[in-house]
C-alpha cells in the first residue's frame, strides 16, 4: 500500500513536468500549427543556460531561471523571424521539415559548445529528502512543482486574461479577420513562438538540477510533449496539464507494477487507448482551435 | 528578401566548415577509429577519443613506428549500428586503413564485423563486453575489454569480503546491461548468494523512482548497478531521496567515481565501483610508471579527470595495434591480424595477450584485462578495507 | 521530352552502376540509398497521397527486418520466403494501424503511430526470447540464389534495385488506379469524398497495408546485407529520415521519394568525407534548412513546375497561342 501511494507521488511528480513541457507546445503546435520538433532543444537551451549562470558565472538559483526564459524567448523570437516567417504560407511538412533541419543544428551545436559529458547543475535546496509517513519527496521537485503549477497559472491567465492573450487567440482563430481589427499578425506569431519557447526552456532550467544536463536531453521531452498536447487537446492548457499528469502517474504506475522494462510501453498502450475511445483527445470540448 | 539572406548566410556557413581533412605528405600508418562522438554516449566515446589521442602523440613523439608516423582517421558512429557499418566500409575502402579500433558499444562493434570479414581488416575492441563479440568466429577480431563474465569472475572472490547475502539488480536495458545481470546473476547463484528484483531503465531514461520504490521492498543489501555514470548519479540520487539504504556497486568500468561523487555528493558516499583503471592512485597499476605518465599528460590537457576511467581504454587500443604493426613489420591487415596473436606487452590497464577464444579455426582474440574495485570513503576515491595489505 | 530523356539516362546509369563506381564503398552507399527509396516511397503512399503523416513508419521497417532475419536464422527459410513473410507481417502490422486509427485524423494519427512504434521498440528489446533484445541477430544469412550466394556487393545492388523498381511499379499502380484518385480525393476533402461514397476509413486501411509491406520489404533487405538486426531498427532517427527525404524530394510525388532517398543517403556520407565529425551533423541540419528555404515543395515538384513553366513560356511565344 505505502509503496502505492510513493508511486502516486512519483508519478504527479513527474507528470507535473511532463506538463510544464506541454503547455509551450501547445501554443507553439495547437495554436500555430507548426509541428515544432525543435521543442526539446530549447528545454535544453534552457538547462545548460541555468548551468552557465549557476556553475559559472555563480549567480543565484533564481537568476538562472530568469536568464533561462530570457534565452528561450530571445532564439525563439530570432527562429520565428528568420526561419518561419518566410515560410508563412507553406504547407505544414514543410515548416515540419525546417524545424527538424533546426532540431539537428541545435542539438549538435550544443554537443560542440558544451561536449558530450554530462553538467550537475546546483541548486540551494537541501537534498535530505521531506518525509511524510511512508513517502519520501525531495525539496527541490517539490519546487519545481510548485513553480510548474505558477508558470502554468501565468500563461493562462496570458492567454485568458490579457489583451495579449486575446490578440493571440484572435490570430490563431481567424487571421484575416484578426488582420482587420488591427492586430499586428506577424509579432503575434513571433511573441507566441518566443513565449511557448521560454516556457520550455523554464522546464530545462527546472528539471536540469533534478536530472543532468547533456546535449540529447531534448529528444525525450519532445516526444513526452506532443504525447501530452495531443492527449490534451490542441491549443488547450488546462488539457495539456491534465495530460501531463495522467501520463506521469500511469508511467509510474506501469513501472512499478508491470515491468520496470516497458515502462515507457505502459504510456503509449494508455495513449492509445485514450485516442481510441476519445479520437480528438481527452477535453474534446475545451479544444479551442478546430 | 530575408529569405535569401539567411539561406545565403547558411550555404556560407557551410562553405567555412568543409575543411578537408588532413591529408598528409610523408605516408602515414592510418589507423582508424569508431566511436560514438555524438548521442547518448557521446562523452564515452570522447574520453575514448582523448586517450588515443594521447597515445598516437606520444607514439609520434618516439619516432613513430617502423619509421612512419601514425595517423587516427575518426569517425563517429553516432550510437547507431547502422553508421558503425557504415564508418567501417568508408574508412576501409576509402582511407585504406590496416586496422580499426572501435566501436564502442556491443550493438556498434557487431554490426561492423561482417565489414572486418568481408576486407579482410583487424579491429581491436577496446569497451564492448557481450560475449558474442568473440564468439561470432570472426577471426578479425580482437578485445582487450573484458566481457561480463570476465567482470563478474573478477568480483567473485570478493562477494564474502563484501557480505552480500541478498543482492538485486539494476541495470539500463542495453545488450551490456543485460549481459551484466546475466554473469552477475550466475555468479553470485554459484556462491550461494539470494537474487532479488532485476529491473531494467531504458537508456534516455532519467526517472528511475519506480524502479527504486520496487527494490526498497525487496528486502536485499545490496544493489548492482549497471549503467553508466549519468544514470548511476541519477539513481543514487533518487535513491537517497526515498531513502534507499543499501551497498551499491557499480559494474562495467564505465561509473567514473570522481564525476560520481561531484554530482551525487553524500549520494554516493560508500559505494563500490568494479573500474579497469585506478587513475587516483596510478602506481597501484600494473605498469605504474606508464599510468602515472599517461594520467599526467591527461591533465597536462586540460581533460575532465572523471574521463580517465574509460580514455586509457583509448590508449591501450592504438598501442595494441601499433605494438602489432612493430611486430608485422608492414601495415597491411592480414600482416597486422597474424602479429596480433604474437602481441604481448604491458597497456595503462596491465598486461595485454590475446588468447583464442570462440568456435575452432575462426577464433576471435580476447584479453585478460586486470579488474579493480574501489570504494567511495569521505568524498574520495579509496581502496576498499578488504583491499588494503 | 527532356524529362523522359533525364529518366532514361538515369535509369542507365542505375543499371550499370557497379561499372562506372569508384569504389565498392560508393555501391553500399547506393544498396543504403535504395533501401531507404523503398521506405520514402513507402511512406509517401500515406504522407504524400492520404494526406496522414505516420512518424512510427520504422515500426513497420523493424517488424519486416525482425521477422525475416528470425525467420532465416531460426527456422532456416530460404531468403525468397523470408522476404515476402516480412511483408506480411509488417503488412498485418499496417493493418492493426489502419484498424486502430479508424477515427483518428491527423495529430491524433500521428500521435497512436508514435505509440505504436514505442511499443514495438520496446517490445524487441524486452522480449530476449523471441528478439534476443539488445544484444541483436548476428549471422543472418545472406539470400542464395541457387548455386550463387549473393553475398557481394555487385549482386546485392541489384537485388535493391530490382526490388526498388518494383516498389516503384506498385505505387506507380495504386495511384494511378481508382483507388488512388479515392485517396486523393480523401486528402483534398475529405467529407466531400465520403459524400459521394468513398469509405475513407477502408482506403486509408488499405493504404496503411500497402505502405507498411513495401517498408517490411525494406526491413527484410536491410536485414540480408547488413547482417545484424538490433532494436536500433526502431530509432526514431530513421523515421525522421525518411520523412525529410519523402517531404524534401517533394510528397505526392512518385519520383520525390526516390530523389530525397538518394540525396539524403548520399549526403551524410559526402559530409563524412567533407569535413570533421563535429560538425557533419551540424551542417547536415543546415542543409536541410537551406534546402527547404529554396525548394519548399520539395526538389521534384521544383524542377517540375520550372519545367511547365519554361514549356507554357515557349508555347506563349508561338503566335495564336491561347493565353492561359
Amino acid at each position: 500500500m505505502e509503496q502505492l501511494l510513493q508511486h502516486l507521488v512519483n508519478g504527479l511528480v513527474l507528470g507535473g513536468t511532463y506538463a510544464l513541457l506541454g503547455i509551450g507546445l501547445t501554443l507553439i503546435f495547437g495554436l500555430m500549427s507548426v509541428v515544432n520538433f525543435a521543442h526539446g532543444e530549447f528545454y535544453t537551451l534552457g538547462a545548460y543556460a541555468a548551468f552557465a549562470v549557476l556553475a559559472l558565472a555563480g549567480w543565484p538559483f533564481f537568476a538562472a531561471l530568469a536568464a533561462a526564459i530570457a534565452a528561450g524567448a530571445v532564439l525563439g523570437a530570432l527562429c520565428e523571424r528568420t526561419l518561419l516567417r518566410p515560410l508563412r504560407g507553406e504547407s505544414i511538412d514543410t515548416v515540419m521539415l525546417v524545424m527538424i533541419g533546426l532540431w539537428i543544428a541545435m542539438q549538435n551545436t550544443e554537443l560542440l559548445v558544451w561536449g558530450g559529458v554530462a553538467r550537475s547543475i546546483p541548486h540551494p535546496f537541501p537534498t535530505e529528502p521531506l518525509t511524510l509517513g511512508p513517502l519520501n519527496i525531495a525539496p527541490l521537485r517539490l519546487f519545481v512543482v510548485g513553480a510548474a503549477a505558477a508558470l502554468i497559472a501565468a500563461a493562462w491567465l496570458l492567454i485568458q486574461r490579457t489583451r495579449l492573450g486575446t490578440a493571440m487567440r484572435a490570430t490563431f482563430q481567424d487571421r484575416d479577420t484578426a488582420a482587420l481589427m488591427g492586430v499586428p499578425i506577424g509579432r503575434i506569431h513571433t511573441i507566441t513562438f518566443a513565449f511557448g519557447s521560454a516556457l520550455a526552456a523554464a522546464a530545462g532550467a527546472l528539471l536540469g538540477p533534478v536530472f543532468l544536463a547533456y546535449p540529447s536531453m531534448g529528444d525525450l521531452a519532445s516526444l513526452k510533449a506532443f504525447s501530452v498536447v495531443i492527449l490534451g487537446g490542441l491549443g488547450n492548457l488546462a488539457g495539456a496539464t491534465l495530460g501531463g499528469l495522467l501520463l506521469g502517474v500511469a508511467e509510474e504506475l506501469g513501472a512499478g507494477y508491470v515491468s520496470s522494462g516497458y515502462r515507457d510501453a505502459v504510456g503509449f498502450v494508455a495513449i492509445i487507448l485514450v485516442l481510441l475511445f476519445r479520437p480528438a483527445g481527452l477535453f474534446a470540448r475545451a479544444e479551442r482551435i478546430g | 528578401m530575408l529569405k535569401r539572406a539567411v539561406a545565403s548566410c547558411l550555404v556560407l556557413f557551410l562553405a567555412v566548415t568543409a575543411v578537408p581533412t588532413a591529408g598528409d605528405a610523408q605516408a602515414p600508418i592510418k589507423i582508424g577509429v569508431i566511436q560514438p562522438l555524438s548521442g547518448p554516449v557521446a562523452a564515452s566515446g570522447s574520453y575514448v577519443r582523448m586517450g588515443a589521442e594521447i597515445a598516437r602523440d606520444w607514439i609520434n613523439a618516439r619516432g613513430g613506428v617502423n619509421g612512419r608516423k601514425i595517423e587516427l582517421v575518426i569517425e563517429d558512429n553516432k550510437s547507431d549500428p547502422k553508421e558503425a557499418a557504415s564508418a567501417a566500409e568508408k574508412l576501409i575502402v576509402r582511407d585504406k586503413v590496416p586496422a580499426i579500433m572501435g566501436a564502442w558499444g556491443s550493438s556498434m562493434t557487431l554490426a561492423a564485423m561482417p565489414k572486418l570479414e568481408e576486407y579482410g581488416v583487424p579491429m581491436v575492441v577496446e569497451t564492448s563486453s557481450a560475449a558474442s563479440v568473440t564468439r561470432r568466429g570472426n577471426p578479425w577480431v580482437f578485445r582487450i575489454s573484458p566481457p561480463s563474465e570476465m567482470e563478474a569472475l573478477g568480483l567473485a572472490q570478493y562477494v564474502d569480503k563484501l557480505g552480500v547475502k541478498k543482492a538485486d539488480f539494476l541495470a539500463v536495458n542495453t545488450d551490456w546491461g543485460r549481459g551484466a545481470i546475466q554473469a552477475f546473476g550466475d555468479m553470485l547463484k554459484k556462491r550461494g548468494v539470494q537474487v532479488g528484483a532485476a529491473e531494467y531503465m531504458e537508456q534516455a531514461a532519467t526517472d528511475m523512482n519506480a524502479q527504486i520504490t520496487k527494490i526498497k521492498g525487496t528486502g536485499g543489501d545490496t544493489l548492482f548497478l549497471a549503467t553508466a555514470v549519468e544514470q548511476i548519479t541519477l539513481v543514487l540520487k533518487q535513491g537517497q531521496e526515498q531513502r534507499l539504504q543499501r551497498k551499491v556497486i557499480t559494474t562495467g568500468g564505465s561509473s567514473s567515481p570522481t564525476q560520481l561523487i561531484k554530482q551525487a555528493g553524500a549520494a554516493a558516499e560508500g559505494s563500490y565501483h568494479i573500474v579497469f583503471f585506478m587513475p587516483w592512485f596510478p602506481e597501484a597499476m600494473p605498469d605504474g610508471k606508464l599510468a602515472k605518465a599517461f594520467v599526467d599528460e591527461w591533465n597536462k590537457r586540460g581533460h575532465p579527470f572523471e574521463g580517465l576511467t574509460e580514455g586509457f581504454r583509448g590508449h591501450d587500443g592504438i598501442a595494441t595495434i601499433v605494438e602489432a604493426v612493430k611486430l608485422a613489420g608492414k601495415d597491411e591487415p592480414k600482416a597486422i591480424r597474424d602479429a596480433l596473436w604474437k602481441v604481448s606487452f604491458t597497456g595503462v590497464n596491465g598486461p595485454i595477450k590475446f588468447e583464442k577464444d570462440g568456435p575452432a579455426g575462426k577464433e576471435s582474440g580476447q584479453s585478460k584485462p586486470s579488474i579493480f574495485v574501489v570504494q567511495v570513503r569521505d568524498g574520495k576515491v579509496a581502496l576498499p578495507d578488504f583491499l588494503k595489505k | 521530352m527532356i524529362g523522359r530523356a533525364l529518366v532514361v539516362a538515369s535509369a542507365l546509369a542505375l543499371v550499370t552502376a557497379p561499372a562506372w563506381l569508384a569504389s565498392p564503398y560508393h555501391l553500399h552507399v547506393l544498396i543504403m540509398a535504395g533501401v531507404f527509396a523503398i521506405l520514402a516511397l513507402s511512406l509517401n503512399l500515406l504522407l504524400g497521397y492520404t494526406g496522414q503523416l505516420s512518424l512510427g513508419h520504422a515500426a513497420f521497417f523493424g517488424i519486416g527486418a525482425y521477422t525475416s532475419a528470425l525467420l532465416a536464422l531460426k527456422l532456416e527459410w530460404s531468403f525468397w520466403l523470408a522476404l515476402p513473410s516480412a511483408a506480411v507481417a509488417a503488412g498485418l502490422a499496417g493493418w492493426a494501424i489502419g484498424r486502430l486509427a479508424l477515427k483518428l485524423r491527423g495529430a491524433y494519427f500521428v500521435l497512436v503511430t508514435i505509440s505504436f512504434a514505442g511499443v514495438i521498440s520496446l517490445v524487441s528489446i524486452n522480449w530476449m526470447e523471441l528478439t534476443n533484445g539488445p544484444l541483436g541477430l548476428p549471422g543472418v544469412p545472406p539470400p542464395e540464389l541457387g548455386p550463387w550466394s549473393l553475398r557481394t556487393k555487385t549482386a546485392y545492388y541489384y537485388l535493391v534495385l530490382a526490388a526498388a523498381a518494383l516498389a516503384y511499379l506498385v505505387c506507380h499502380r495504386l495511384v494511378y488506379s481508382r483507388i488512388g484518385r479515392a485517396l486523393v480525393a480523401l486528402r483534398e476533402n475529405e467529407p466531400l469524398a465520403e459524400s459521394v461514397g468513398i469509405d475513407g476509413t477502408r482506403y486509408l486501411v488499405l493504404a496503411a497495408v500497402v505502405s507498411a509491406a513495401l517498408a517490411g520489404v525494406a526491413g527484410s533487405l536491410y536485414a540480408h546485407y547488413t547482417r545484424f538486426v538490433s532494436p536500433e531498427v526502431f530509432l526514431f532517427t530513421y523515421t525522421v529520415t525518411m520523412v525529410i527525404m519523402v517531404i524534401a524530394g517533394g510528397k505526392g510525388t512518385l519520383v520525390g521519394p526516390v530523389v530525397g532517398a538518394l540525396l539524403f543517403t548520399a549526403l551524410p556520407e559526402a559530409l563524412r568525407e567533407a569535413m570533421a565529425w563535429q560538425w557533419q551533423m551540424l551542417a547536415y541540419g543546415v542543409v536541410l534548412v537551406v534546402l527547404v528555404f529554396f525548394l519548399p515543395r520539395g526538389i521534384v515538384p521544383a524542377i517540375t513546375a520550372r519545367a511547365a513553366r519554361a514549356a507554357a513560356g515557349s508555347r506563349a511565344m508561338r503566335p495564336g497561342a491561347a493565353p492561359r
